[in-house]
């Protein structure tokens, strides 16, 4: 019974995709939108198999997903880590409130001309740039979810005389799991987002860079190639986070 | 007051004054033409600010990201709450939108600009979507955790189901409305930016980057100061509204732990 729950659900969630997918493919079919502007999605498809398979685009592919993990990687260490100490320590707290409070805020793609005016125009930029923006939603919930950790599971742990490194590894650290995976989710989607956007300004390879030069040559087809290739990453990426989320958190009462 | 409790209503901006004097003394210490010092960016700023062109432009900007921001929050609260109620509406576009998520919005502008054209609307209709989607999370998350007693009293007392929508699980649901908002406001601001990055036409993502290719450095850290003060203004006003509407929900991640 609950497995036919599922699949209906599946079915209904395909449901608005595949309209989608239809109103795209009339809209070209009657004559509402000229093919240079719209592109059949048969031919959009065609085109995204056939640049699978070359060599030169999973190189763009292999550049993206290397700034993208090398940022997230780096804010994820990091975020957790700053986040923990400024839950478990008040005198780190107090530092880092403030500075947090002012640069959380602060739209990072403006920061961008600096970083390349300061990193050039290499992968060191872009990294910075992804790790700046994907930091603070990790750190923030790693901070609520140590500072929401339940104090008589300390209380617990210290009259079981746990030392108090002991108390960070075993207590605090699981206690704030499900919410440190949260930010890394939301933290992820934001380092896909920021890594195109920062190809899109300059770059010379990458996913974001096959975007803007077919944008400049007016290839329709070829714009949206790399933007159906960055939706299908991130569901990817979102789908293994979810499964190192359940492996993680297995026994967890909710998940 | 005591001289804690005022160190703490200044911490943000002794942050801010750290922040700059940490840039002053990196920028004397590398001595580099293209990192001008603190002091020389924000002395460039009032004759950015000063100039009729330049600040039409970053009002204007302004007004799009404010119209896109109001309208994306209007259509995606109702959605979030439905989702989060309805079981069937959630699984018709979870989907959809886990595969909207990741496609950078500014990303679209390429494509939204062919058909609608350069002008205020592309751009106003690339933050609508930049900002709709976090809301929607959002809202849709805080609406599936209402309990669902609230929700039986409420049809015990007769609301009908539009009426404990509004009454009970809006309200309910505010705390992680707003911190949706929140997110959604710094995006609204992101993508404003690259947006007219990519438009290059006007705004103030267009001033910043027009400073860039010519390199007038001064312009590109002093927009940047601008930018960014936008971003930490609308966000500290944002929170002193979210307190006040949500009083009632303890903010429990205040405390801080304590190992004794």
């Amino acid at each position: 019974m609950k497995g036919r729950g599922i699949a209906s659900d599946v079915l209904l969630g395909l449901a608005p995709i595949m309209l989608l997918l239809v109103i795209w493919q009339g809209a070209v079919s009657f004559g509402f939108a000229p093919a240079t502007l719209l592109p059949p999605p048969g031919l959009v498809f065609m085109r995204m198999a056939r640049q699978l398979v070359t060599t030169s685009f999973d190189q763009e592919i292999l550049s993206t997903l290397f700034r993208l993990f090398a940022g997230f990687s780096i804010a994820v260490v990091l975020g957790v880590a700053i986040g923990l100490a400024a839950a478990v320590s008040p005198s780190i707290n107090a530092a880092v409130r403030p500075i947090v409070r002012v640069l959380a805020p602060l739209p990072k793609v403006a920061l961008y001309p600096a970083l390349l005016l300061l990193l050039g125009f290499g992968h060191e930029s872009k990294i910075t740039l992804v790790a700046a923006d994907a930091l603070f939603p990790i750190l923030l919930s790693t901070y609520y979810g140590a500072s929401t950790v339940e104090q008589k599971l300390i209380w617990s742990a210290m009259a079981a005389g746990t030392p108090r490194r002991g108390i960070l590894f075993k207590v605090i650290l699981p206690a704030a799991a499900p919410s440190i995976l949260t930010g890394c989710r939301i933290g992820l989607v934001i380092s896909c987002i920021v890594v195109f956007l920062a190809e899109m300004i300059t770059s010379t390879d990458g996913l974001g860079h096959v975007l803007i030069t077919a944008a400049r040559t007016f290839q329709a087809v070829d714009m949206f190639v790399p933007l159906i290739t960055i939706s299908l990453l991130g569901l990817i990426l979102n789908g293994l986070l979810q499964a190192a989320r359940s492996y993680l958190l297995r026994g967890f009462p909710e998940v | 007051m005591t001289l804690r409790a005022l160190i703490a209503r200044l911490a943000p901006f002794l942050a801010c004054l750290g922040l700059l004097a940490v840039w002053q003394v990196a920028a004397l210490v590398l001595n580099n033409d293209s990192f001008p010092t603190a002091l020389d960016s924000i002395r460039a700023i009032p004759s950015i600010l000063g100039d009729k062109e330049s600040l039409v432009n970053i009002l204007a900007s302004l007004r799009r990201m404010a119209v896109g921001f109001a309208v994306a929050v209007v259509v995606s609260i109702p959605l979030g709450l439905i989702m989060g109620r309805s079981r069937g509406v959630a699984s018709f576009f979870n989907p959809l939108l886990m595969v909207i998520y990741p496609v950078p919005k500014a990303a679209l502008m390429p494509i939204i600009m062919l058909w609608l054209g350069v002008g205020d609307l592309s751009k106003t209709l690339v933050i609508f979507l930049g900002v709709s989607l976090p809301v929607i999370y959002h809202s849709f998350e805080g609406a599936k955790a209402v309990e669902e007693k609230m929700l039986w009293s409420g049809a015990a007392m007769g609301l009908s189901a539009l009426e404990r929508l509004i009454r009970v699980v809006l309200p309910a649901a505010l705390p992680d409305i707003l911190t949706g908002c929140r997110t959604g406001l710094v995006l609204a601001l992101i993508t404003m930016v690259t947006s007219e990055m990519i438009a290059r036409q006007s705004g103030a993502g267009n001033i910043l980057f027009n400073a860039l290719d010519m390199g007038q450095y001064d312009t590109v850290y002093a927009m940047i100061i601008i930018v960014g003060a936008m971003g930490i203004c609308l966000d500290a006003a944002f929170e002193r509204m979210r307190e006040r509407l949500v009083r009632w929900s303890e903010p429990q991640f205040d405390i801080p732990l304590s190992f004794s």
